[in-house]
């Protein structure tokens, strides 16, 4: 692994043509949201970059991040993980386990110091100096710190990574955050999403392997080019929301007719995603094609958002905002009919007492 | 009949007579349309595309109806700059602003016959200025929510900040749907004083607001700020 080799020079090792590297490249281009333009930069990268070297550790969580990872389409998960990363360490696709895997994480870490790209899925447990999550003998945290401070790029994968996922749902027993207070002054990306689209985990990190330079960010730290957009406004369903055509039960006729999905709570006027345009699974289909509401699942929060199939939360036995808002609307104006009737009687006392005054004098 | 003298203080301009009916007619259009865009309705069980209430004509009605206060608004900052009269901003940072709270809170409960004469109630300012704090709200988190359809143009940079500031839109929509609601409270409580304090105080509090004058039996302890006697 000393002389690390370019994307092209993996092509020509394996004897593929040219001109499917050129369509691989133009392939990559399209999915990392830049316009055609840029394929000439891109070839260029492809042809003499070396290929980053990548370490890819796991917190707290379920580790479905790279259950969505590895069904990546475009470019295939396996063509990334084999061809055009340099997978150097990963709790979860590795084969290798036991002190020499983390032996070999150490020796990654201090030969490719301030080079590697850090993939972080999960959040950080921070209660009780982190016991809640270890890995290899230390602390969660104390891996991520370590691995954090000498890589070139942070990516958060997941919205446990970007802001502390379902285990920081109330009352958080574990103390569980994002990872960004940990990776101190290295640039962080944040991906979220429960789980994020693979083509954007994909289109994420070929953007940082070929430019070397982190994609343009929002003042969320998350890609513009894939959280740029409501799902609300990329939704083919938006014509009927504009209409005013909705499902009112998961089991009615408009939701059979694929009716817009507002009033069942869905989130998509909240959440940014690429869900609308890209969808999942090379364009099959994605939650409210389904039918079934978006729950906001990259949100900060989303967890504590409840109850999804609602637009406002409630609050038992009262019910939602408008109830309570009309009851105590009501509640003022009875009282200002009561104040009213009082302020009536005063003012009957004063001008009895004024009447009496004037006939004293 | 009794035989009282009243004395004419002209107190509102024009300027700030005509936006505050814009902006109630403002307020009142913005508050039914955003409860019917929150929870769409169903018109007489029919398509909702023949019934000219489709949630886009609302919401195009909500957003006109935004504009048109948050511009006022401004045009009211610049009236509250020009015209002595139109400041209705309550001084809290006089010592004789508490005193006469205290004398209109004890009248308003009951515990005093009456209170002084005020051209503008310590109280009701108080209430202004909490207003101006909840319209601040939903303008900001209203136009948040508003231009982040494009986050990178110029609305999204001037308010993308509040989603991030309240922790995502879903928290801005449910602060932007409570402070409407708190305004409409407002509303209620506004509309009776101001009715009371016309028609049992006879304090012109309805009247100022098309004519432009309080007509007043004493001499409003505030008289002064009219011609700059009082500071």
């Amino acid at each position: 692994m000393d002389k690390r080799e370019s994307m092209w020079d993996y092509y020509l090792k394996k004897g593929m043509s040219r001109r499917s590297f050129l369509k691989g490249c133009v392939a990559l281009t399209s999915l990392m949201g830049l316009s055609t333009d840029m394929v000439s930069k891109v070839v260029e990268a492809a042809e003499k970059k070396p290929l980053p070297v990548v370490i890819w550790i796991h917190g707290h969580e379920c580790t479905g991040c790279d259950e969505s990872f590895i069904r990546s389409g475009s470019p295939l998960a396996s063509d990334l993980v084999l061809n055009e990363i340099a997978l150097e360490y990963d709790h979860l696709l590795s084969a290798a386990c036991g002190e020499p895997f983390e032996a070999h994480l150490e020796e990654t870490i201090q030969k490719y110091k301030g080079k590697y790209i850090l993939a972080v899925e999960g959040a950080v447990s921070t209660k009780d100096n982190g016991i809640y999550c270890m890995s290899g003998g230390h602390t969660f945290t104390h891996l991520l710190k370590h691995a954090a401070a000498n890589a070139s790029a942070v990516i958060a994968y997941g919205t446990c990574a970007a802001y502390g996922g379902i285990q920081a749902a109330k009352p958080n027993p574990t103390g569980s955050s994002g990872i960004g207070m940990f990776v101190g002054s290295t640039p962080i990306v944040n991906v979220p999403g429960c789980p994020p689209i693979p083509e954007v985990m994909t289109g994420v990190i070929m953007h940082l392997a070929l430019f070397g330079q982190v994609p343009p960010l929002d003042n969320e730290e998350r890609p513009k080019q894939f959280y740029g957009n409501r799902i609300h406004d990329t939704c083919y369903r938006r014509p009927f929301f504009d209409a005013g055509m909705f499902a009112e039960r998961f089991n009615d006729a408009a939701a059979r007719a694929g009716w817009c999905l507002y009033k069942l709570g869905c989130r998509g006027p909240e959440t940014y995603n690429s869900c609308g345009n890209l969808r999942w699974f090379q364009g099959m289909s994605y939650p409210i094609q389904s039918g079934a509401p978006c729950i906001g699942c990259s949100n900060p929060h989303f967890w504590d958002e409840d109850p999804l199939t609602l637009r406002m939360p409630e609050y038992e036995p009262l019910g939602n905002v408008d109830k309570i808002g009309a009851g105590i609307a009501a509640l003022t104006a009875a009282g200002v009919v009561v104040h009213g009737a009082m302020s009536m009687v005063q003012k009957q006392q004063r001008d009895e007492i004024e009447a009496k005054k004037k006939g004293e004098q | 009949m009794k035989e009282v003298t009243r004395k004419v203080y002209y107190l509102f301009s024009p300027w700030l007579r005509i936006f505050h009916w814009i902006m109630a007619a403002c307020i009142v259009t913005l508050f039914f349309t955003g409860l019917v865009i929150t929870i769409p309705w169903i018109i007489f069980a029919s398509e909702p595309t023949f019934s000219g209430m489709t949630v886009d004509n609302i919401r195009n009605i909500h957003f006109v109806a935004a504009y048109i206060l948050s511009a006022a608004f401004i045009m009211r900052i610049y009236g509250f700059i020009v015209n002595p009269g139109d400041r209705l901003f309550s001084h809290v940072w006089k010592g004789y602003f508490y005193k006469n709270v205290v004398d209109v809170a004890l009248h308003y409960m009951f515990l005093k016959h009456e209170h002084a004469s005020y051209l503008r109630n310590p109280i009701a300012r108080c209430s202004y200025t909490l207003l101006y704090v909840l319209a601040i709200i939903e303008v900001f988190t209203g136009f948040a929510m508003y231009y982040m359809t494009n986050p990178n143009g110029i609305g999204g940079v001037l308010f993308g900040w509040v989603i991030t500031l309240v922790g995502g839109e879903y928290m801005a929509h449910l602060i932007h749907h409570y402070v409407a609601w708190a305004i409409m409270l407002f509303a209620i409580g506004h509309i009776y004083m101001v009715i009371r304090a016309e028609f049992m105080e006879g304090e012109s509090e309805v009247s100022s607001m098309f004519a432009g004058s309080k007509i007043l039996a004493h001499e409003p302890r505030d008289a002064g700020h009219l011609d700059g006697t009082l500071e």
